[in-house]
């Protein structure tokens, strides 16, 4: 109900979400920046909206700390940002880091930026348990300092364990006994 | 002063009839200024409480003393409406700190309207947990009066095993003593005045009318209160039977208790069609020779056979025949009727039970005044009937032609006809048939087929509360088409489809009501449910709109459009849906128990069991919120308690093979596999369609190493559902066991066919851990990292297809 008026193809937020493999649980976490202009903080990052950005306003690395209630499973991470739009505010170089607190960061990933979409995924494919995300921009496009960053989603696997310990069912005729509603 | 308030008190009650609110509230609250007894401010409390204000009415009753019973029920109705529950029974009983009065001190408080008052108390007992009371008091009522509906329901929800036929019945207090016609005029004045102001406006007009048409005034107007009244719901049925009785051959008639019969019969219908076939329509009403104005709508009896209470048909016919007062002149009524029964298609022209009772002019005269008390469009139920019996004006002198033409069309007949001729036989000898007496009769019949209808379809609701829904469907799918494509009756098949899990069927029957009432929100719910588990997303969006756009203060719009949300995987949303059926209604268990599962879906545990808990405050007998927490507990691996859940919601609705094989599952994981494997096999044995029984069946026959057995029973579920990738993903897993590992790396590769995408690191990894002894290396995990696109997934299957395959060349098949 929240898609944005003017999404690019290919670009909606709930797309995603829709194929029911991953569910998406940045709602479960306390995010906060290391850095931001008034009015394009945390909620501009996290509203839907492709229209709103992020920006940073300090020195690099820009960072986005994303710390859940508890040890979560990470199956992706998701970044929006427009070259088109952002040009030399548009990330470059992005590094993901993962550990229990603040003090314990690893980096697990380096990527550099391509396309409008990012999609970042851990080390071998296999879903991450961990506390805490950092995402943190280490370079921009054209040496630029501040960073816009239009939406960030994190998506964690769904375990279709309604009943045992199987793999989702495919057929209707399955899904249909296999849960009381 | 009683002088000034007649004409006023008349014009209210007009404006009130009128819908007209604004013109009731000005002249009541006049009125009230003017003479300020109990009876206007009852009045002017019925116009604000009508116009839907109830808090008006509220606050007026309560700063006023309002010590007569009307008045007072109208003041608990309305504390009910605002939810003062405490208040609503003080007002009624005296309240928890006073001296309480007995049900039975209410009943003869409150009189006539003893019957409300009870149910009232009893919603208001239900809803503060004193559930034994309640049904106390649920009882009561219905035998005051067994046309409220709304106790038997309640009673149900409850769980109670009540018995419809003991239930709709007309016991001794229903028959008033009624003194035989002609009704003694003195009484009718005073009854008249008491019942004018708690009888609908109609009365009055009723009577007015009445009076002025028919020098008889008093006559109707006692038999029109009588009937209106209605804890005397009709006419002793003991002296009309007895007059019967008197009438000779009557006893021979009696005596045939086994002649299906419906009132209709009497009238000529084919008697064998439908023996009881409600129809609380028809009554003759005039039957002056020479008025063509017979309707007798066969449609029901010729579509719906049923088998009758015999006993309930023997006792209607007895008040009837007396009512065929005529002597036998041609009754030509019959094939009309049937024409007209093939053309009309309204369930509102129902099958009639016509009684002709005239004879001569002054009872002609008597009977039409009853039409047009029947006429007069009321909204309390007997008056439904009423309405319903107008339609069929009919004569005694052209039934029986009619019947003998229809003797000719159609052969069942025949028992009608030696019904009627004996009839006409019998009340040619007698000549009774005083207007009273006749429209004693007509009521008589008029209410019996109105309690056969509510028997049957108590039965049927019965039978579906206690989750017998094989014998709910086949009770409603009984009754007479005209009642049968109605919004009630197929919601409720419909909901029984639901509960039996087969999903196709109650979509049919849900999409016809919505095709025969678009207007009906009540069951709406189920049909959303059943659309998710078809997973028809168009139909469950088309009709979320146009539920939400209907009425946004249902809750079971909003909950239409939370299943249509969680359908499409938007949590979400769909959980913002169901807050709002919440909101709008939180009385409404469903929505709570929907939510519960959102809640589930989205991992949010805790927040699922307070919904589930909160659904079972509601309504104890919810099994789905039962279900829902034993699921939570399942998921959180709390075993036993998981058990108990799903126990006591099978305990609640014993039929569903889903709960069994879910109890299946969790003995299986408290390692009691016998048990498990029993329950599954119940399960089994009540539906035999359910294909997950069996799957699970053969997954716990694989752990308890039983390979061959497993084998087997997925042999058979792949016949039953054969793209399903779960079953090869089990039959490749059973195979690696055997050692088969070809086969076993087939039935991978067919489950992962099936479902490329999925949650299929199972799959995966099922294929990783097997290795092929000397060739080809393990099958390694060559996934994509961080490419732009989503096509990752389906390259990375693509490059495990391939090493599969090699994997499999290199192996000789």
């Amino acid at each position: 109900m929240a898609t944005p008026s003017k999404t690019p193809p290919g670009a909606d937020p709930k797309q995603l979400e829709r194929t029911g493999t991953v569910r998406e649980i940045g709602s479960q976490a306390v995010w906060s920046l290391s850095s931001c202009k008034p009015g394009f903080g945390v909620d501009q990052l996290r509203d839907d909206n492709l229209e709103t950005y992020w920006q940073s306003d300090g020195s690099q690395p820009h960072l986005v700390n994303i710390q859940f209630r508890r040890k979560t499973t990470v199956k992706m991470l998701c970044i929006y940002a427009d070259y088109k739009s952002d040009e030399s505010y548009t990330p470059s170089k992005i590094s993901v880091r993962v550990g229990n607190n603040f003090h314990n960061l690893q980096e697990v990933r380096v990527r550099t930026y391509t396309g409008p979409t990012s999609h970042i995924y851990p080390p071998k494919n296999s879903p991450i348990r961990t506390f805490m995300i950092q995402v943190a921009v280490l370079a921009n496009h054209q040496n630029g300092r501040d960073t816009h960053m239009r939406q960030i989603k994190i998506y964690t696997p769904v375990e279709e364990s309604s009943i045992g310990k199987f793999p989702r069912c495919t057929t209707v005729d399955f899904m249909m006994y296999r849960t009381i509603r | 002063m009683t002088v000034l308030q007649e004409p006023v008190q008349a014009a209210v009650w007009q404006a009130l009839n009128h819908y007209a609110y604004m013109d009731a509230v000005f002249l009541a609250e006049r009125l009230y200024a003017e003479v300020g007894s109990e009876e206007a401010l009852y009045l002017l409390a019925t116009c604000y409480f009508r116009s839907g204000k109830a808090y008006k009415a509220y606050r007026l009753l309560k700063t006023h003393t309002c010590s007569t019973p009307q008045c007072r029920y109208l003041l608990a109705k309305c504390c009910v409406d605002l939810s003062k529950l405490a208040e609503g029974e003080q007002v009624l009983t005296g309240g928890v700190l006073n001296k309480q009065k007995s049900q039975d001190d209410i009943i003869t408080e409150f009189g006539d309207s003893a019957s409300f008052t009870l149910s009232l108390l009893g919603h208001i007992y239900c809803k503060t947990d004193r559930v034994a009371k309640g049904s106390e008091c649920f009882q009561k009522s219905l035998n005051l009066n067994p046309f409220l509906w709304s106790p038997f329901q309640s009673l149900c929800h409850l769980g109670e095993k009540l018995d419809p036929d003991q239930v709709f019945r007309l016991s001794s207090l229903h028959i008033p003593v009624a003194p035989p016609p002609p009704i003694s005029p003195a009484q009718n004045p005073s009854h008249r005045l008491d019942t004018a102001l708690m009888e609908t406006p109609q009365d009055t007009l009723e009577l007015n009318r009445l009076n002025l048409e028919s020098s008889n005034g008093k006559l109707t107007s006692d038999s029109t209160v009588s009937y209106i009244d209605s804890s005397l719901i009709s006419p002793d049925p003991c002296s009309l039977l007895a007059n019967t009785v008197s009438m000779g051959s009557t006893g021979s008639l009696l005596g045939k208790p086994n002649k299906p019969k419906s009132g209709r019969s009497l009238l000529g219908g084919p008697a064998a069609l439908s023996p009881l076939t409600p129809s609380f329509g028809i009554l003759a009403l005039d039957p002056s020779p020479g008025d063509p104005g017979y309707l007798q709508n066969y449609s029901g009896s010729l579509d719906a056979q049923q088998t009758a209470p015999s006993k309930k048909s023997v006792s209607r016919i007895g008040p009837s025949k007396s009512v065929f007062g005529q002597s036998g002149n041609g009754r030509e009524v019959l094939p009309i009727p049937f024409s007209q029964s093939q053309g009309s298609a309204p369930h509102s022209s129902t099958s009639p039970q016509v009684l002709s009772p005239t004879l001569v002019a002054p009872p002609n005269i008597q009977p039409r005044r009853s039409t047009r008390l029947f006429t007069s469009a009321s909204s309390t139920a007997k008056e439904n009937s009423k309405k319903l019996k107008m339609k069929f004006p009919t004569k005694i002198p052209n039934r029986k032609t009619k019947c003998k033409a229809a003797k000719t069309a159609n052969s069942n007949l025949n028992e009608s006809l030696d019904i009627l001729k004996l009839d006409s036989s019998m009340n040619d000898s007698k000549g009774l048939s005083t207007p009273g007496y006749q429209s004693i009769t007509l009521q008589r019949a008029a209410t019996d087929m109105v309690l056969y209808m509510l028997r049957e379809l108590g039965r049927g609701y019965q039978a579906l509360c206690c989750y017998n829904c094989q014998e709910a469907i086949s009770i409603l799918s009984s009754v007479p088409a005209h009642h049968y494509n109605t919004g009630w009756v197929l919601t409720h098949i419909g909901r029984a489809y639901f509960e039996l899990a087969e999903y196709t069927q109650a979509e049919r029957v849900f999409s016809e009501v919505r095709r025969i009432e678009a207007y009906r929100v009540e069951g709406m719910e189920i049909y959303s449910t059943t659309l998710w588990h078809l997973q028809k997303d168009v139909a469950l969006s088309a009709l979320s709109k146009d539920l939400t756009d209907m009425d946004r203060l249902c809750p079971q719009a909003w909950c239409v459009a939370g299943n249509c949300f969680s359908l499409q995987q938007e949590h979400d949303i769909a959980i913002k849906f169901f807050q709002r059926a919440i909101q709008v209604d939180p009385g409404f268990a469903y929505a709570y128990t929907l939510l519960g599962h959102e809640f589930a879906l989205t991992e949010e545990l805790d927040r699922a069991l307070a919904c589930f808990r909160n659904a079972i405050r509601v309504n104890n007998r919810h099994y789905n919120a039962w279900y829902g927490l034993g699921m939570i507990y399942y998921k959180q691996e709390k075993f036993s308690l998981a058990e108990i859940h799903f126990k006591k919601a099978l305990s609640i609705n014993p039929q569903s093979s889903v709960m069994l094989c879910h109890i299946g599952v969790v003995q299986h994981a408290l390692k009691k596999s016998d048990s498990a494997l029993e329950t599954l096999n119940r399960a089994i044995g009540i539906d035999p369609k359910n294909p997950l029984c069996k799957f699970h069946r053969a997954s716990i026959l694989f752990a308890n190493d039983k390979y061959k057995a497993a084998l087997q029973e997925l042999e058979e579920l792949k016949q039953i559902v054969p793209k399903e990738s779960l079953v090869y993903f089990l039959i490749g897993k059973v195979y690696k066991k055997l050692g088969q590992t070809h086969l076993a790396l087939m039935n991978f590769s067919w489950a992962m066919d099936l479902d490329p995408k999925g949650a299929n690191n199972q799959i995966k990894e099922a294929i990783d851990k097997r290795y092929l002894p000397e060739d080809e290396e393990p099958v390694t995990e060559d996934f994509l990292y961080d490419s732009a696109a989503d096509v990752e997934e389906s390259s990375m299957t693509d490059a495990d297809d391939s090493q599969l395959h090699t994997a499999e060349s290199d192996d000789v098949l």
